[in-house]
């Protein structure tokens, strides 16, 4: 027995047969069943625990359609449009699912009609049941008006005039029926009788291709995975050819016999549909999930489905059949090691226009770069890592910080000047020479109203007495004034 | 003993007989084969010290296919000593490229070592002159670097900008991977060295892990054999453990030069880049120190010898394992100053334990 705490009571939000036998109801206070029973064994219920158990059984159906939607607390909602015939038509499908969950341990009912609303009420009033198109009047108008999905508050003042059952709403004049119980109502009744669509919203966005592959005997070892997804591939190829496509994300989907589905996907850099290489990412991707995955008793359907797609060019390869296109071969390296490793496996950097040294230069994630090398002759532009205006680029550092490191310094000469010793990760550093300042101010555009001036910062260029080369900055300026806090002095990067 | 022989008319037979002579002469020299001097008349242009580079590239490939097979076989080596002129990237040094026997190799794995985390920035900028050396010939070929979490943390993330500026690499030509594990980047090295796409891959690492042992360097060797690819070791703090990698340099920084001007060397300025280069390791040279400069205009190195610090240690050959040393006398024809200054004018350092001790298995 399953308790809730509703307006600060336990009260029975669940109960199984045996206690429905002791007559328990729902909704009963916890303390009057335990006076009537002391023996009932109570436990707390979970929202989220259910909520999650029926987002995994969704997972699951997912091998019949999909299109699966949540419905409410209990309920899913399986659009089986143009499904019914792989599994052998409505009758054999529907029997196939509750068979299905039955083994699974589930206590499920289910029922199968054109409408959305009348499935609902199929399900819910008569257990397994099939509605054949133009039926739905016959199914609803016996059944109370809790088959129409609508708010208890309706339903009781609907009760209050005398109408009790769908039959008798139907039958009465629908104007004052809309004037008294609002608009819901009637929507409601029309989606249930087919006159309305009703849109279920899938709860993933449904893939624009996919292929799958039932499999009597379920497969456990990770290259016999492999393997079906070169096949599926294959498959897949044909489609996209049709389409003139390639595959921008793929998924591979793996239904475990016990009803754990695995989602595993990769993202192309640009355009695929070669079955080989494919199965590489795939390959790279199972390998780095080899730990994670789960085979249990073995996966039983294994689907591969393509979640976003792009125009594919075609490239024409010379008559030695080879096409030299070092991108691809680095495009395809990338995705193996993001598949792998993660999306920001491979990083590109991006030069922006900024004076911030560490702003200046961007690392993007492979795939969001800009894709193409950078022109090698003829080039059109001029780089824009130097500043036009200035005919010697100010010097950067080999090296940078991610983020710039405090120094200790000491002394300095002048009081605007280079440091003469420092402190850096516990070593001390003399300095030998020192080029600079090269003064870079904060970019005040970027400051929020109300926000403090980001102090200035000096650059200064420094060769310790071992003649390694370092960028160093002040931050702020020396200032005279009794409360001012002295600047402080960071460790932003090293040169060559 | 000195050897004359017309090297490109002679058959199988008496090329194996040649090669057996030369593995005793270096025996008795107590040095490696492949620093015998080139035999006169076969190869006018070659370098000294570099042998095979005279023959057909055929019989080298030959050679190379059953080298291994037996002790009576000749004494050619896989990859080096085989490969012909343009397998080495010349670093514009003689007297490096002397050392190390023709230049750096191009296919093959090259370690760079930083003594000390903060020499990262030398070790760095030493690397990416020999990439711009290689980009000179694969103009516009992306460069791969290849870093742990660790060593990005520590030593600093490569800056586009100081990169382009510096060495011509364009920053659309970058990619960096960084890996949290070691194992994954070693996988992801071992994945682009055997892409042809890729210029250079650059691979840093932080200190001496265990996974990064004899095998592993092997393994990465191997790919950047096949694929034609020079692959950089970067390791920084490491311990000079053994490696597969033919050649091991220790890169620390040297105080640049001051900066140029019409009215001579500005006084205090910080000038072009500077790198100490220690041979560490090579089949070919003696342990040697350099100091080379770089010169960011014209992208060479320019080795500078009127530093204050004595390049060349004065010491004699008094550390040679070789008890006939005296019989350098044999080759009176140490022609070239620059072999007869590296081979004689170095020591190697006890902590390095050199190659040319002994001739080394490990190719």
């Amino acid at each position: 027995m399953i308790s809730h705490r509703d307006n600060n009571t336990q009260r029975i939000a669940a109960l199984d047969e045996r206690a429905e036998a002791l007559r328990l109801k729902r909704g009963m206070g916890i303390a009057d069943a335990r006076a009537m029973h002391p023996s009932i064994d109570v436990v707390e219920a979970d929202p989220e625990a259910d909520r999650r158990l029926l987002e995994g059984l969704a997972d699951w159906c997912d091998r019949y359609t999909p299109l699966v939607a949540i419905d409410g607390e209990d309920g899913l909602f399986l659009d089986v449009t143009g499904c019914t015939h792989l599994f052998g038509g409505e009758r054999a499908m529907q029997d196939e699912v509750l068979a299905r969950f039955f083994q699974q341990g589930f206590d499920v009912r289910a029922g199968l009609a054109s409408t959305p609303g009348a499935a609902w009420a199929a399900a819910r009033f008569h257990g397994d049941r099939i509605v054949a198109g133009g039926e739905e009047e016959a199914l609803l108008s016996p059944l109370p008006l809790s088959a129409l999905r609508i708010a208890p508050e309706t339903r009781a003042s609907l009760e209050s005039v005398g109408l009790r059952t769908a039959g008798a709403v139907m039958a009465a004049p629908r104007a004052p029926l809309a004037r008294r119980f609002g608009a819901t109502l009637l929507l409601r009744l029309d989606q249930a009788l087919g006159r309305l669509d009703e849109a279920v919203s899938p709860r993933l966005p449904v893939a624009p291709l996919s292929v799958e592959r039932h499999l009597a005997e379920p497969v456990v070892l990770t290259d016999d995975i492999e393997r079906l997804v070169s096949r599926l591939a294959i498959a897949l190829k044909t489609d996209l050819e049709r389409r003139g496509e390639g595959a921008r994300t793929l998924a591979l989907l793996l239904f475990r016999v016990d009803g754990a589905v695995n989602r595993i996907a990769v993202g192309t850099s640009r355009p695929m549909r070669e079955p080989r290489l494919i199965q590489r990412l795939f390959h790279e991707r199972l390998t780095a999930l080899e730990q994670s995955i789960d085979a249990g008793f073995g996966f039983d359907l294994v689907r591969l489905s393509v979640l976003s797609v792009a125009a594919f060019d075609l490239v024409q390869g010379d008559l030695t059949g080879e096409t030299d296109d070092d991108d691809a071969d680095i495009a395809l390296f990338a995705d193996r090691v993001r598949a792998r490793l993660g999306e920001a496996a491979v990083l590109k950097p991006v030069v922006v226009e900024s004076h911030l040294p560490e702003r200046a230069v961007k690392t993007v994630p492979f795939a969001e770069a800009p894709q193409g090398r950078a022109p090698a002759a003829g080039r059109t532009a001029p780089p824009r890592t130097a500043p036009p205006m200035t005919v010697y680029p100010p010097e950067r550092p080999v090296r940078l910080f991610r983020s710039p490191e405090p120094i200790e310094v000491p002394a300095t000469e002048i009081p605007e000047g280079p440091p003469m010793n420092f402190r850096w990760r516990r070593a001390l550093y003399r300095v030998a020479r020192a080029e600079g300042p090269e003064r870079i101010a904060a970019e005040w555009w970027r400051q929020l109203p109300g926000e403090e001036e980001a102090p200035t910062r000096d650059y200064y260029r420094i060769e310790d007495s071992e003649g390694r080369r370092y960028w160093l900055y002040r931050q702020g300026l020396y200032s005279s004034a009794p409360q001012a806090a002295p600047p402080r002095w960071f460790m932003h990067g090293v040169f060559a | 003993m000195l050897l004359e022989v017309n090297v490109m008319a002679m058959s199988a037979v008496a090329r194996d007989t040649v090669f057996a002579l030369r593995r005793q002469i270096a025996k008795i020299e107590g040095t490696l084969p492949e620093r015998l001097q080139a035999p006169s008349g076969c190869a006018p242009g070659a370098i000294p010290g570099k042998v095979r580079s005279s023959f057909p590239s055929g019989i080298a490939q030959n050679q190379t296919s059953n080298d291994a097979a037996g002790p009576d076989m000749t004494i050619v080596r896989r990859g080096l000593a085989v490969a012909s002129a343009d397998a080495f990237l010349h670093t514009g040094i003689d007297r490096l490229d002397a050392a190390l026997g023709g230049g750096l190799p191009k296919a093959a794995l090259s370690e760079i070592h930083g003594l000390e985390t903060r020499d990262a920035g030398a070790v760095a900028g030493f690397a990416l002159s020999l990439v711009s050396l290689v980009l000179r010939e694969k103009q516009g070929l992306p460069i791969l670097w290849v870093g742990t979490t660790e060593i990005f943390h520590e030593a600093g993330m490569p800056y586009a900008s100081g990169l382009h500026a510096l060495f011509g690499v364009e920053p659309g030509q970058l990619l960096f991977s960084e890996a949290p594990k070691l194992l994954d980047a070693l996988w992801i090295a071992e994945e682009a060295a055997r892409m042809t796409a890729f210029a250079a891959v650059i691979l840093e690492i932080r200190g001496s892990p265990r996974l990064l042992d004899l095998t592993a360097t092997r393994r990465l060797h191997a790919r950047a054999r096949s694929a034609g690819r020079p692959l950089l070791l970067l390791r920084q703090a490491g311990e000079a453990d053994p490696t597969a990698a033919p050649v091991r340099l220790i890169v620390s920084a040297a105080p640049a030069a001051s900066r140029e001007t019409l009215a001579g060397p500005l006084a205090g300025s910080i000038g072009r880049p500077a790198f100490k280069v220690d041979i560490g390791k090579s089949r070919t040279a003696l342990p040697g120190q350099f100091t080379l400069e770089w010169n960011p205009n014209e992208h060479a190195f320019a080795e500078r010898t009127e530093n204050s610090v004595a390049v060349v240690p004065a010491s004699g050959r008094g550390a040679d394992p070789a008890p006939a040393s005296g019989a350098v006398l044999a080759f009176p024809a140490l022609a070239s100053p620059a072999v007869a200054s590296a081979a004689a004018g170095d020591q190697p350092s006890r902590q390095q334990h050199p190659a040319h001790r002994s001739p080394r298995r490990a190719g």
